[in-house]
């Protein structure tokens, strides 16, 4: 990246990493002066405007931030669905921004564990099959895929509802198979996108705590949300509006 | 992911929707059928004339008043009824008398239309004609019950009578073998029936088993002559399989000179050797060939047009699922395998089906008409035309999905 991009936000973000250093070895996730620019028609939208930030191994991080601020953008970049249009993402300390499809599929396979508000659940297979697929696609021999599966299952309460479809399963039951899918493969990060926007309170008290206990056993987690009881619950919030980062504050 | 996976989620994604998938096999299904159908009926074709060949034997010629050429039009046929001559029995004995390379021959002469009848039975219409004792050893005629006649009885001319296994069923019902040594009336004289030839079915729905062969001179004593429908021809064989061409060519020699014909004129008779038959086989199925695999094609080329169309509708529906799969680490080698898989899986179940219809069809057409025959090549082949117009129908779709982008996809319902 050059200095021009450097300085080009017209609002200086509350946190800069500085001096610009290349990326923090010692991060888990590092991002340098992140631009995402959508092209709508002749019209450019910029989702974010250069946003920079670490996150260390270990972390429960909230994202909050008002409808349309960028957050589902940041999100995807951080989980490599999407790429940036100027800036460097780090992550394990490799450089993701240089990564072609298929290395970016790898790492959506073994490094990120996905949760997204609608589930995402495929209709036609049961639980199990739904948490085997990133296996499947990470190469795992079937007996071990099964195995591991029913973990993951075990690891969410769901041991008794495996062969279930999901529109055999109550919005929370689906949410922890989604959990399940995205814990399977041990990844480096569990990314959360509204992961209560679907469910009742109750129900998202439940999956919060969940995801309180992941933390607890090593799990590095990050959660869009814009409820404040779930931004309270993790350790650090990251407050987003109109593509910056307004506030960066640890809150235990 | 391993192709295994990938082929069972092919045939997962197919089974669920099975009526879509059995109606768009349809076009498929009835252009594998019907190329497989002629295919075997081209085999089944090539096969019978072959066996004909191989029974009447490689080292066997026949001589007779007609070329093949002579038939190409009209003005031929009119030319060669003026210039070719009958044979006679004599041209026989000229050309056994002289011919150094010829092995056996024997004169036939064409049949004639009779009633027979045994009290009650009777058979109409039933091809009969006349022939030496040696054309048995020529033709290989396969014997079911008794004998064929001998050389002597043709001298005689016995009235003793050889039949086809259908002569036999209709005029003695408890059975062909009842028939040996019994009387049976041909054109009103009594014959005594000595032998029975062994069934051979039907062919171009043309029974093969319904016809009597009497000696030569009994046949030419008792229907007027070897005149008119009745003329002679000649079969004979050559000593052996590497002097076939020179006794064919010295048995034309000597015809030739005993008819004084000048070195620029044509034959005045025909000879007709396996590489005629065959070669007017090949002249008859050119045509045919093209036409089997034009017709068939065009439903074919409907096939793939209609899997490419459902695979396209396919991964429109499916945008939501891919995308959730690239979240999950599918790789677009996988998606393109998952949907080329699918068409490939779904049009080799259509030729897989095509074949087995043809398959039933060609048993039932074997039963009633002609003997078809299907060999595993044109099976083989069948199926890999079959996976191919999957890999033509289906990779434009495969591509497609595969380049989706993973939120657009994901966003998408
Ligand atoms: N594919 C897209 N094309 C055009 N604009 C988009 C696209 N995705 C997001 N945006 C825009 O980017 C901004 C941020 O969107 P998003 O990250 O979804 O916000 P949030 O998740 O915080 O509600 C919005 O203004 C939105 O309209
Ligand atoms: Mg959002």
């Amino acid at each position: 990246m050059s200095d021009a991009t450097l300085t080009s936000p017209a609002v200086e973000p509350v946190v800069q990493p500085e001096p610009p250093r290349p990326h923090d070895a010692g991060s888990l996730i590092s991002m340098r002066n992140i631009w995402k620019t959508y092209e709508m028609g002749s019209e450019k939208v910029h989702a974010l405007h250069g946003v920079s930030f670490d996150i260390p191994k270990g972390e429960y991080i909230a994202i909050i931030g008002p409808s349309g601020s960028g957050k589902s953008t940041l999100m995807n970049l951080i989980g490599c669905l999407d790429t940036p249009s100027q800036g460097e993402y780090w992550l394990n300390a490799k450089n993701v921004s240089e990564m072609d499809d298929d290395e970016l599929a790898r790492i959506r396979n073994q490094e990120v564990g996905f949760v997204f508000q609608t589930f995402n659940l495929l209709a036609r297979a049961t639980a199990l099959h739904n948490v085997e697929l990133p296996l499947i696609y990470g190469g795992v021999s079937s007996a071990q895929r099964h195995e591991m599966a029913k973990k993951a299952l075990a690891a969410v309460d769901l041991t008794d509802r495996m062969m279930h479809r999901p529109n055999e399963l109550s919005g929370g039951q689906r949410q922890r198979v989604a959990i399940a899918r995205a814990l399977v493969n041990h990844p480096s990060i569990l990314l959360a996108d509204e992961p209560t926007g679907a469910l009742d309170s109750r129900t998202s008290m439940e999956i919060m705590d969940l995801f309180e206990r992941l933390h607890s056993e090593g799990n590095t987690i990050i959660v869009v949300t814009h409820e404040p009881d779930v931004a309270a619950r993790a350790h650090r919030v990251v407050s987003i509006r109109d593509g910056l980062i307004e506030k960066d504050e640890k809150s235990r | 992911m391993k192709f295994i996976e990938t082929l069972k989620l092919a045939i997962a994604a197919i089974w669920a929707h099975k009526l879509r998938s059995a109606l768009t096999l349809l076009g498929m299904i009835i252009g594998v059928t019907a190329f497989v159908v002629v295919v075997s009926l081209i085999q089944g074709f090539n096969r019978y004339i072959d066996e004909k060949i191989a029974g009447i034997g490689s080292k066997s010629f026949t001589v007779q008043r007609f070329n093949f050429e002579d038939f190409k039009d009209l003005d031929s046929i009119a030319a060669a009824q003026r210039r070719n001559k009958e044979l006679t029995l004599d041209d026989l004995e000229y050309l056994r008398a002289r011919a150094t390379l010829i092995d056996k021959i024997g004169a036939k002469a064409r049949a004639s239309r009779s009633l027979v009848k045994r009290e009650s039975k009777f058979a109409e219409d039933v091809p009969v004609d006349g022939s030496m004792a040696v054309i048995a050893e020529i033709d290989n005629t396969n014997i079911a019950e008794g004998r064929f006649f001998t050389e002597s009885e043709n001298d005689a001319a016995m009235r003793v009578a050889f039949i086809g296994m259908d002569v036999a069923n209709a005029l003695f019902p408890a059975g062909a073998s009842t028939a040996i040594g019994q009387e049976i009336s041909i054109a009103g004289l009594p014959y005594r029936v000595i032998g029975i030839a062994e069934a051979k079915g039907t062919v171009f729905g043309i029974p093969q088993d319904n016809f009597i062969t009497l000696p030569l001179k009994t046949y030419g004593n008792n229907f007027g002559g070897f005149t008119r429908n009745r003329l002679l021809y000649f079969q004979a064989t050559s000593k052996t399989d590497d002097t076939f061409v020179d006794a064919v060519d010295e048995a034309r020699f000597l015809l030739r000179a005993r008819r004084r014909l000048k070195a620029e004129e044509k034959d005045n008779f025909g000879i007709v050797t396996p590489d005629a038959i065959t070669g007017f086989r090949d002249r008859l199925l050119g045509p045919t060939y093209i036409v089997a695999i034009a017709v068939p094609g065009i439903a074919l080329l409907v096939g793939a047009i209609v899997i490419m169309n459902i695979m396209l509708v396919s991964v429109t529906e499916r945008t939501k699922e891919i995308g959730v799969r690239k979240s999950l680490g599918a790789r677009q080698m996988d998606i393109l395998k998952q949907f080329l898989v699918e068409a490939v899986t779904l049009s080799a179940i259509g030729g897989g089906i095509g074949v087995l219809l043809a398959w039933i069809i060609g048993t039932i057409l074997t039963a009633i008409f002609f003997p078809t025959y299907l060999s595993i090549g044109a099976i083989l082949f069948t199926v890999f035309v079959s996976g191919g117009i999957g890999v033509a129908a289906g990779v434009f779709p495969a591509w497609k999905a595969a380049r989706l982008d993973p939120i657009e996809a994901l966003r998408s319902d």
